[in-house]
């Protein structure tokens, strides 16, 4: 117990770190210290993040306890983890006759559409990665076109690939065609929807985990590669077993942005299929909160889907931001 | 690899025309995947010059060369006049809104990175976290809160229409557009922090440390130093910026709905689907149209974009 | 007057798990009005962090620092009116040579930009820059960088310099110019100054004074040579010298000292040094060591031993020698003779330990128990 004060006690008195402070902190007046001089600088930032993104967010939390359904305005007053309920069970909920459907089919969604994006991407971009690395000429040239994809809205993107997935006049229709099958109908196939939303987030994206490990591979000093040359790797044994493992960083980093960017995807379902309702088939859970809070009106519900949204981007990030912090990458 | 000259073994072994096998092959597939991430967007932009009289959809990957090649339809940019039409409000409105929303989250993300970076004071570290945390917040989690703020909370639709009707050019509607600015600074405020504050790092301590002894005060180290120094960086940020909030749709959607305010991104959701079937040479064109500004952005800045990313 | 006086400066720090580290302990020096004071010691003995508290980039934890007279604990560094060369030179990379030069007067005065003009004029000229006044950083080589760094305190016109290890980036040929045109320098400007360095050599060429920190307490402060010949203790006998001083660790045995490689006589007067001490280290120094090729030994002073290394030097030879070659891992010792003699690996040669030369230093304590005589030897003739 006295060690802990003690901590405490240091933390929060005069004594100096080991590590330039900037010098008269301790002893000059509270206008003078630096946390206050440089507040001007960082606090209007600080707020402007903590009303509209800290304060949403637990307000939101406050919402998704309430029976908020769009009438007036929500009663604060009574609060219950009803809507968790539903979310887990299904069931008739206070605020509505109709029967309320859990959330599991857009939570496996959510996550067969992550894992699977977030896994190829990663391949997808390691191997353009170490083939730009190639010393290519035109490597700019390559390297622009392959990031041109993430440079386009979700809108953009969604219709593009609509237009390809088209039965009649896509492009990948007129390709199956030509090898003597039957057009095939993508977009509104139950069988298919899923994977034609992650193809196209892959197209989109993968440029991005490009950079990361292109960035990554180029940290690697040049002793690396030709040591294992020397000691008889082959090739495709040398990245294996000695390139591959550095770039842990590289991959970690790469995979956070990644998955909480396909948690988000909600912007490429809403054009794909315009609206709300992309079929339970690709119903992820961000289609499912804006449906519920806009097109069903059940606000409170939708805010509580929205919890569990981000409840899951926590359960990703956490560990990660956690991880830098002790070793000093933040 | 990065650092390897060419591979000797092979030079021996295996070629065609002189230039090695294995290089041969390495062109054809970062040529094919070149294609793979080129081919939707051509094939939209070869779609998008076909007048939509014309069009039959068997051939969409190549140019409206009517009647050389039968089933091509035949060129005409009239799609993109009724595209320009269409989405002329929506273009505007996201420029009213993008340019000041990414002039003010650059400048404020690099004096917030300068106050927790370069000025060292106990705890900064703590505050730094919260807004590292704040990038990977998934939108959602703040759509009902932030409808409920600017429609039932906040009454900037009234404290707007006296602006509107005094100064010109300015209509009420835009009052939507100001609060999308004022949500999109907040949340793109992380990254920007981020951004700068990886490149402050990289400063000299003794540099600073010089010019407190030489007396500037903790603003004007700020202004005479560290501004001139984060351009940039300010190039990196802004090209960033401006592409994810150019190409937003949900918060303009939950903050602006629909109607006169709708930015460029909700009008292209609609756009080109009419009662007699799909017009896809609109919406090809409308896609690309919308889409210009950032594809340019990409071509042109791209290098510097992917240079700052690798911090 | 801006003498400056550190009195019992103390800085501790205090690391996140509790543990607290003694950076500087109790260090007081008085250095006089255009003193130039050297401090030196080795890497991590505080001779950095003391700078930068009388710098006020760091705060004292206990103790004083007083400039002409005042108080300036707690003054922020812009106002103590001292000026600070960086190691790395910290010149501002956006900004041009002589607006580099300016910076500093134009925060912390309000002379007119044409008054400050001139005086940037004048100090480029002083310098030796002025045709570089338009140019920016990254276009100037080390050496000019440097002077650039100078010219910026300079223009400042101080009460004090300040410079952290200004010429270690430096090439070794620009370092020994940039030395004797420091000094000129300062003694031209006559501002009192403080110069850290772990470089015993330039500390001994510069400094008016020299004090010698190691582990955070102050070892010594005096003249280069006083520091030299009659050092405080073994450490300063040791840090100060290159090829630095010999020691041995010796038993006493009342009127002589007996050791593992050999046995030596004491004087009367060193007798009484000594008093009741059972152990000394006992030390002397390579150029007091005389060698003698195919010489006798004639004295207890003088002691048969064999060559093991030569390091010709041009000027001088270090030669290192043992008493025992035949062992797997020598001890040696050095002695420098004239660069003339040629010595070689292996020759058997006479190596006298002049008793008027050496140091007694106690074990426990290393505090100096004897110094060596400063009357000047009588001129010995060196035979090659």
């Amino acid at each position: 117990m006295r060690n802990l004060l003690t901590r405490l006690k240091r933390r929060w008195s005069d004594t100096d770190r080991a590590r330039t402070d900037g010098g008269v902190d301790s002893t000059a007046s509270f206008w003078e210290r630096d946390v206050v001089r440089s507040a001007p600088f960082w606090l209007p930032p600080f707020l402007l993040i903590g009303l509209f993104v800290y304060g949403a967010v637990l307000w939101n939390i406050v919402l998704s306890l309430t029976s908020f359904t769009g009438l007036g305005s929500p009663d604060y007053g009574s609060l219950s983890l009803e809507n968790y309920v539903i979310a887990f069970q299904g069931g008739v909920p206070s605020w509505s006759e109709l029967t309320v459907s859990p959330i599991w089919n857009s939570a496996w969604n959510t996550v067969v559409l992550m894992v699977t994006f977030s896994v190829v991407c990663l391949a997808l971009g390691l191997i353009l990665a170490i083939l730009v690395d190639q010393q290519i000429r035109f490597e700019n040239t390559f390297r622009t076109i392959y990031l041109l994809p993430m440079s386009l809205s979700f809108v953009v993107t969604a219709k593009f690939w609509l237009y390809m997935y088209n039965p009649q006049t896509g492009l990948i229709n007129i390709a199956v065609q030509s090898l003597g099958f039957q057009p095939v109908e993508i977009v509104q196939n139950p069988d298919l929807k899923l994977a034609a939303v992650a193809f196209a987030l892959i197209w989109q994206f993968s440029g991005y985990a490009m950079i990361v490990y292109l960035a990554g591979l180029r940290a690697i000093p040049t002793g690396h590669f030709e040591a294992a040359r020397v000691d008889g790797a082959s090739t495709i044994r040398m990245y294996w077993r000695v390139i591959i493992p550095q770039l842990r960083t590289a991959t970690v980093s790469a995979l956070v942005v990644l998955t909480v960017f396909s948690l988000k995807a909600f912007d490429f379902l809403f054009s794909m299929y315009g609206g709300y309702q992309p079929g339970p088939s690709a119903d992820i859970l961000a289609t499912r909160m804006v449906r519920e809070a806009y097109a069903n009106g059940n606000w409170a519900y939708g805010s509580t889907i929205a919890v569990i949204l981000f409840v899951m981007a926590l359960m990703i990030v956490t560990p990660y931001i956690y991880s830098q912090y002790k070793r000093g990458e933040l | 690899m990065s650092h390897e000259t060419a591979t000797p073994d092979d030079t021996t072994t295996r070629s065609l025309l002189g230039y090695p096998l294995r290089r041969i092959g390495l062109y054809l597939v970062l040529g094919a995947m070149a294609a793979f991430y080129l081919i939707p967007i051509e094939t939209g932009l070869m779609t998008a010059i076909t007048s939509p009289e014309t069009y039959t959809g068997t051939h969409p990957y190549l140019p409206p060369l009517e009647p050389l090649i039968p089933g091509t339809g035949e060129f005409s940019l009239q799609p993109w006049g009724t595209a320009f039409e269409g989405l002329q409000s929506g273009l505007v409105n996201s420029l009213i809104m993008v340019i000041p929303a990414t002039i003010l989250s650059g400048l404020l993300g690099s004096m917030a990175a300068y106050g927790l970076t370069t000025i060292s004071w106990r705890g900064q570290i703590g505050i730094y976290i919260l807004f590292v945390a704040g990038i990977f917040i998934p939108y959602q989690a703040v759509l009902v809160p932030l409808t409920q703020f600017w429609y039932n909370v906040v009454p900037l639709r009234t404290l707007f229409e006296p602006i509107a009707l005094t100064l010109p050019f300015v209509q009420e509607y835009h009052w939507k557009l100001v609060a999308l600015t004022i949500t999109h600074v907040a949340y793109g405020l992380p990254i920007c922090t981020l951004l700068f504050r990886a490149h402050y790092k990289k400063l000299s301590d003794e540099m600073i440390e010089a010019a407190r002894l030489d007396g500037a005060s903790i603003y004007r180290i700020y202004r005479r130093i560290i501004l001139p120094l984060s351009i940039p960086m300010f190039a990196v940020v802004f090209i960033y910026q401006f592409t994810q909030l150019w190409n937003d749709l949900l918060f303009a959607l939950t903050i602006v709905q629909f109607g006169d305010a709708a930015v460029v991104t909700q009008e292209l959701v609609g756009i080109g689907v009419s009662q007699s079937g799909t017009n896809f040479p609109l919406r090809m064109a409308a896609a690309l149209l919308a889409a210009l500004p950032t594809l340019l952005v990409y071509i042109v800045f791209g290098d510097k974009f992917a240079k700052g990313v690798a911090a | 007057m801006a003498e400056l006086t550190l009195d019992g400066v103390t800085k501790v720090f205090t690391e996140d798990d509790g543990n607290e580290i003694v950076a500087v302990d109790e260090v007081s020096v008085d250095i006089q009005d255009g003193e130039f004071l050297v401090l030196v010691g080795p890497s991590g003995c505080g001779k950095s962090t003391t700078l930068r508290m009388v710098a006020g980039l760091e705060s004292i934890t206990s103790g004083e620092i007083r400039l002409a007279g005042n108080r300036i604990n707690d003054k922020p560094p812009a106002e103590r009116d001292i000026a600070m060369v960086f190691q790395s030179y910290a010149l501002y990379p956006h900004m041009t040579v002589a607006e580099n030069m300016s910076f500093g007067l134009e925060e912390s005065t309000e002379m007119a930009d044409d008054e400050i003009s001139r005086i940037v004029d004048e100090t480029t000229e002083m310098m030796g820059i002025s045709d570089l006044r338009e140019r920016k950083p990254a276009d100037l080589s080390g050496g000019q960088q440097q002077r650039v760094a100078l010219g910026r305190a300079i223009v400042r016109d101080p009460e004090a310099f300040l410079m952290d290890e200004p010429l270690s980036n430096l090439d070794a040929k620009l370092r020994a110019t940039m030395r004797t045109e420091l000094q000129r320098l300062q003694e031209e400007l006559g501002v009192t100054t403080i110069y850290v360095t772990h470089d015993q050599t330039e500390a001994m060429t510069m400094g008016d004074r020299i004090a010698i920190l190691d582990g955070g307490v102050l070892q010594q402060v005096g003249t280069p040579l006083e520091c030299y010949h009659t050092p405080n203790n073994e450490f300063v006998a040791g840090f100060i010298g290159d090829p630095s001083m010999n020691f041995f660790e010796m038993d006493v045995d009342r009127n002589q000292l007996l050791g593992d490689l050999f046995e030596y006589p004491l004087t009367p007067a060193q007798q009484e040094s000594v008093d009741e001490a059972r152990e000394v280290t006992f030390g002397i120094r390579p150029e007091d060591i005389d060698i003698e090729v195919d010489g006798t030994v004639d004295s207890e002073f003088e002691f048969e031993v064999t060559v093991d290394v030569v390091e010709p030097r041009g000027d001088e030879n270090t030669i290192h020698l043992t008493f025992d070659r035949d062992v797997d891992d020598p001890e040696t010792f050095t002695a420098t003779v004239s660069g003339l003699r040629q010595l070689q690996a292996g020759d058997a040669v006479v190596a006298t330990f002049p008793p008027e030369a050496i140091h007694l230093f106690d074990v426990d304590s290393g505090a100096a128990l004897h110094n060596r005589s400063l009357d000047v030897p009588e001129a010995t003739e060196q035979l090659v």
